[in-house]
């Protein structure tokens, strides 16, 4: 049982830097796009990828 | 995907909200106007939709011309100094154009929504001129011949530097163009990329006889005044697979003044020698030409006053799928030629 406890203590412990992903996140979505730039006032980068 | 955050590049992205737009259905496609043939195209703007610039481009040489990670991050700084500007009111705003979208096309609802299919970014360029080709108010000069390139005015571009000249010759060279100048403006607008001086250009009048540049030399601010040349708007349509004009399958070059005496046929006839034959010639039963031929006419037609070449003429003047008759000498010796134009297919 203590076992448990402490591996899932473990799990807790490395989320956050399981987490510190070194990639850059994308939105799908541009309406979401412009209130997050109107939030945080950063401009915005579109990509445009056609992808048949 | 560009980048990590801790490049240089990445650092730059992370300046910027990002979004990936891999469907078009929804997209205002008037207010992110582009050559629809780009497998890739960037804009950097802002929460109020403010486009301060575009990146991307391509041409016949294939889709990655223009792209480019060193032509990227000077377009990424560009927009973080612009998006500074317009936050302290230096940067007048521009209009946003009239919305318009993929289902505003009907020929394009009919070959996607209705399907439900993927509205392909290609479509929508193809299908604009299926839809102008059949309410009669196609203008192949305008319509069909888009996104001319710099290089029709005789600029290469250094592409890493962005718009910095590498070689000026012909017209920007007359015109006082040097390699070294950094291109800002175009008829008085400001260009900062490839893409949006390719976007400019496109919008020059085809029946425009002058273009003004200006450029940053030595950091001193110089304008010129270009002549444009003829035919400055004519493009490779041959990557644009799916396009309206009528495919013939050869091309020519035009005969020289002292050739056109030779081969006895008027100066101002647009008389070509036949230069290479399309691989689909034979296969599609579309002619039996041969390179070397010498074309002195269409369907009796031997001047225009755009076309110098019977190619071009046809481009311009016939309907994909039409029958021309041409007139040609081939060693020696006056023939007539049918050719069976061909209107691309779709691929899917």
């Amino acid at each position: 049982m203590q076992l448990r406890k402490f591996a899932v203590c473990l799990l807790f412990l490395f989320i956050p830097v399981l987490a510190q992903d070194d990639t850059l996140e994308w939105l799908g979505d541009y309406k979401q796009a412009l209130e997050q730039a109107r939030q945080t006032k950063k401009p915005i980068f579109l990509e445009f990828r056609c992808e048949p | 995907m560009l980048s990590p955050k801790t490049s240089p590049l990445g650092k730059l992205l992370d300046q910027y909200i990002r979004v990936r737009i891999t469907r078009n259905d929804d997209s205002d496609i008037a207010l992110f106007e582009r050559d629809w043939n780009n497998t890739l195209y960037y804009f950097v703007m802002n929460a109020d939709e403010q486009i301060y610039l575009r990146y991307g481009g391509r041409d016949a040489r294939g889709p990655l011309t223009y792209l480019d990670f060193d032509s990227l991050e000077l377009a990424l700084k560009q927009g973080l100094e612009l998006h500074k500007h317009y936050q302290n009111g230096e940067l007048k705003k521009t209009d946003r154009p009239q919305p318009f979208f993929p289902r505003d096309i009907p020929p394009l609802v009919e070959r996607t929504f209705a399907k439900g299919q993927c509205v392909e970014c290609h479509l929508i360029g193809d299908f604009q001129l299926i839809d102008k080709e059949q309410k009669g108010t196609l203008d192949k000069i305008r319509d069909m011949y888009r996104w001319p390139d710099i290089r029709n005015i005789g600029i290469e571009v250094d592409i890493p530097r962005g718009l910095v000249v590498k070689e000026a010759k012909g017209p920007a060279q007359s015109a006082g163009m040097k390699p070294g100048d950094r291109i800002t403006a175009l008829n008085g607008t400001p260009v900062y990329t490839w893409a949006d001086i390719q976007y400019r250009f496109d919008k020059v009048p085809r029946d425009a006889k002058q273009l003004g540049l200006t450029a940053d030399r030595e950091g001193r601010p110089v304008s010129v005044a270009m002549a444009l040349p003829e035919r400055w708007w004519l493009t490779d349509l041959r990557f644009r697979q799916l396009s309206v004009d009528p495919r013939s399958e050869f091309e020519c070059r035009p005969l020289t003044a002292e050739e056109k005496q030779k081969y006895n046929v008027k100066p101002a006839s647009f008389a070509g020698e036949i230069t290479r034959i399309g691989g689909f010639a034979q296969m599609m039963k579309i002619h039996d030409l041969k390179t070397g031929d010498i074309v002195t006419a269409v369907d009796g037609v031997d001047t225009d006053e755009i076309a110098n070449t019977p190619e071009l003429y046809i481009k311009l003047r016939k309907h994909a799928g039409d029958t021309v008759t041409l007139d040609i000498i081939r060693d020696g010796k006056p023939m007539k030629m049918p050719v069976n134009t061909q209107r691309m297919f779709f691929r899917k």
